[in-house]
C-alpha cells in the first residue's frame, strides 16, 4: 500500500501485448460488438490500417488498476478520455499519480490522475479517479 | 428507460475480460461492479439512441459527416458514483439523456459532431446510484 499523498505513484503496470482474443473477450463482455474492433476490412473502409481495439478495454483495464490499489468498494468517479487507437500487438503501460485529498458529501476522497501509454510513451488514455478514502 | 438486473455471472465475466479477475470480484455472491461495468447496460437498452436523436442528425447533415457507425468515435466516458457501486443482486432503472451537440473542426481540417449524453442508473429505492457521462463524435473520414 503506498501512502497517499500528492505526488505518490502508484506502481506501474503492464498490459498487453493487445491480442484478438482481448478484443473479442471484451466486446462479448461489453456487449459492444462494432465490427471496427474485430473485422480489418471494416476497419479499413473506415479509414484505419487494420481493426482498432476498444478504448472501454483500456479504460477497463485502467480501472482493475486502480481498484486493485485503492478499493473495489471505493470507487466514486472514473474518467477516461480516448486520445489514440490501439492496434493488436500494441504494449500497454498503466500509471497513476496521486493530485490531491479533498472533501466531499462527508467523505475524504483522493483524486488520481491516470494514463495508459504505449511503449513509444504515446498516450492512450489519460483521465481522473476518485476513492473514498478512511 | 429499461430495468438492468446485475447479475453475478456478468460481474465475473466483466472483471476476468479487464484483467481485474480478484477475489472482490470472483468471489463475492454481492461483488461491487467493476468501474466501468455499467457499460454493460447495452444487454439491457440500446443506448445510444440520443445519437440517432433529430439534433445530432441535423447537425451531421448540415456539417456534412455521416452519422455512420465507421464514423462514430468515442471520446470520453464518466462513470460517477453516489456511494458504494452497485453490487450483484441489486437491480437498477436506467434512463437516458441528451446533453448538447456541438460541431468542431479535428486538427487536421475535418469537420466533427461532439455529442454528451448521460445514462442515469437508479436503485429500486429510487436512489440515484451512479451517472455515465458519454462524450462520442460522429467523425468526417476525408477532408472535403
Amino acid at each position: 500500500m503506498i501512502e497517499i499523498v500528492p505526488g505518490a505513484r502508484l506502481p506501474e503496470r503492464t498490459l498487453g501485448p493487445v491480442t484478438m482474443s482481448d478484443i473479442v473477450r471484451y466486446q462479448g463482455a461489453s456487449g459492444d460488438l462494432n465490427p471496427i474492433h474485430h473485422d480489418d476490412e471494416f476497419a479499413r473502409a473506415a479509414g484505419f490500417p487494420a481493426a482498432i481495439s476498444v478504448g472501454m478495454l483500456g479504460a477497463g483495464w485502467l480501472a482493475a488498476y486502480c481498484t486493485e490499489h485503492l478499493g473495489e468498494e471505493t470507487i466514486r468517479r472514473f474518467r477516461t478520455r480516448f486520445a489514440a487507437v490501439v492496434y493488436r500487438g500494441d504494449r500497454l503501460t498503466a500509471s497513476a499519480e496521486v493530485v490531491r485529498l479533498f472533501q466531499q458529501d462527508t467523505e475524504s476522497r483522493v483524486e488520481l490522475s491516470i494514463r495508459l501509454r504505449k511503449d513509444d510513451g504515446s498516450v492512450v488514455i489519460d483521465g481522473t479517479a476518485e476513492f473514498a478514502v478512511a | 428507460m429499461a430495468i438492468m438486473p446485475i447479475e453475478r455471472g456478468k460481474v465475473r465475466e466483466y472483471a476476468v475480460a479487464t484483467a481485474a479477475a480478484r477475489p472482490a470480484y470472483l468471489d463475492d455472491p454481492k461483488a461491487p461492479v467493476p468501474p466501468t461495468f455499467l457499460a454493460t447496460v447495452v444487454f439491457w437498452t440500446p443506448i445510444g439512441e440520443t445519437l440517432r436523436g433529430p439534433e445530432v442528425l441535423r447537425a451531421c447533415a448540415e456539417a456534412g459527416v455521416p452519422a455512420d457507425l465507421g464514423s462514430l468515435l468515442s471520446l470520453e466516458q464518466e462513470y460517477v458514483f453516489h456511494g458504494p457501486p452497485p453490487r450483484a443482486g441489486e437491480t437498477l432503472r436506467t434512463a437516458e439523456r441528451l446533453r448538447d451537440v456541438r460541431v468542431k473542426q479535428t486538427r487536421d481540417g475535418r469537420a466533427m459532431v461532439i455529442i454528451r449524453f448521460t445514462v442515469d442508473f437508479h436503485d429500486e429505492r429510487g436512489d440515484l446510484r451512479a451517472e455515465c457521462n458519454y462524450t462520442s463524435a460522429y467523425v468526417q473520414r476525408e477532408r472535403p
